[in-house]
């Protein structure tokens, strides 16, 4: 009894370990497209702030008596563009999260459904190539639990970041690094190498 | 083809979509509004290859006057004075050559205050021709000819007035010790805040209304 819903869990969590490899490869890319788009808030907050320390008036672009304005406007605009970037970002990032979530959710549903026919033999019982079933959804909730919770740390800081609001501006791009969790990044690559061998038997 | 009435119930055809049988001012204006917008790419191009020159131009100023700042520091050297020589070299290739590119942007606005005139002459032409009343259909799909002509006097006045900002920079941009005010030079000829982002959507109804876009 116990082998066939041992059996059924592991073809769930091979597919749900396959899922998290390429959610892991997407998610380090979309970051990295995030980090460009912070650069690129970080010039354009050194620009402004450049512009409010001149006096347009007392310098050689006074012959252009609506430049100031005209640069803030177009300033604005590409701060705004960049910051849309970003929340498109945001929503892959979403998007991934979900997909994580809707996949440990469902092992989880899946085991809760057999526990009763799963001893504590069942799930602890591991071989060379095969880690244990109580291994396995560990792993898979602490990477549930680092995407939901890096998704959230960096919507949030998304959040406090307004086109025309410059302390928060600059300061952005350092927030935002700060934000990265290399340790759990590794955790996860790590998961996935000690899942190699079982994700490739049948 | 787009059909227009007109008193007495028959059909006008308006000026033929396809562009092989556009003659005369339309196949004039039609032609102008390509080279319009050949110009203005040929003119983004400068503006990236102007902006990485005035980017190397800043780079060199602030180099050396942090090469400056340790030479008063320090006893001067034959080595460090060498260099400096060096630099102020490099300045200058990069300043004649962003003057390069200042060249081929008043080329540019040049071509563009010409077709600015013919648009101009095609108006007088059409004023003669139906002796003030206008045409009875427009000559592609909505516009009046007077409305091309407005469009390139803006595209023109909003060019010529980046020009004239960008040649202020030219000038001054090397001579600056100010980061704040270089900065600020950087912003300005990168974002070009003499011509707005509507200049590309007018140029966009342009290529609509004469048919280089589709509909």
């Amino acid at each position: 009894m116990s082998r066939l819903a041992v059996s059924t869990l592991h073809d769930v969590l091979r597919k749900s370990f396959a899922s998290l490899e390429s959610s892991q490869k997407l998610w380090i890319s979309v970051l990295a497209e995030c980090s460009l788009l912070m650069v690129s808030l970080g010039n354009l907050a050194e620009q402004w702030r450049a512009l409010c320390g001149v006096r347009i008036s007392n310098t050689p672009l006074r012959g252009f008596p609506d430049l100031e304005n005209r640069l803030r406007s177009k300033l604005l605009e590409a701060t705004d563009t960049v910051l849309v970037k970003l929340n498109e970002k945001m929503f892959s990032l979403q998007s991934i999260r979900d997909s994580i979530s809707n996949q440990v959710s469902a092992v989880l549903q899946l085991y809760e459904q057999n526990a009763d026919s799963l001893d504590l033999l069942a799930v602890t019982e591991r071989s060379t190539t095969t880690p244990s079933v109580a291994d396995m959804l560990e792993w898979l909730q602490d990477a549930e639990r680092h995407y939901r919770v890096q998704f959230l740390r960096r919507k949030t800081l998304l959040q406090t970041l307004r086109a025309d609001d410059l302390q928060f501006l600059e300061s952005a791009p350092k927030r935002w690094k700060s934000l990265d969790s290399p340790g759990a990044q590794e955790q996860i690559t790590d998961t996935l190498c000690k899942v190699s061998f079982f994700l490739e038997s049948r | 083809m787009i059909g227009h009435p007109c008193p007495g119930g028959t059909v006008v055809m308006s000026a033929v979509r396809k562009s092989s049988m556009v003659t005369g001012s339309g196949r004039k204006i039609k032609d102008n509004a390509a080279d319009w917008h050949n110009l203005m790419k040929r003119w983004d191009k400068l503006n990236d290859e102007g902006f990485d020159v005035a980017t190397n131009i800043v780079n060199l100023r602030r180099s050396q006057s942090d090469h400056l700042l340790l030479e008063n520091s320090s006893s001067s050297s034959s080595s460090s004075s060498a260099q400096q020589v060096g630099g102020v070299s490099e300045l200058e290739d990069e300043c004649f050559k962003l003057q390069e590119v200042i060249n081929k942007m008043v080329a540019v606005v040049t071509k563009m205050e010409h077709l600015m005139k013919l648009q101009q002459g095609i108006e007088d032409l059409e004023e003669f021709q139906f002796k003030g009343e206008g045409r009875k259909a427009p000559l592609f799909h909505t516009w009046n000819t007077k409305q091309f002509g407005a469009v390139s006097r803006v595209l023109f006045d909003s060019f010529s007035e980046e020009l004239k900002l960008k040649q202020t920079i030219l000038q001054e941009l090397a001579h600056t010790s100010s980061s704040d005010l270089c900065m600020v030079y950087l912003s300005s000829w990168l974002h070009q805040p003499f011509i707005p982002t509507h200049t590309r959507l007018t140029l966009e109804a342009l290529l609509l209304e004469t048919g280089h876009r589709p509909l």
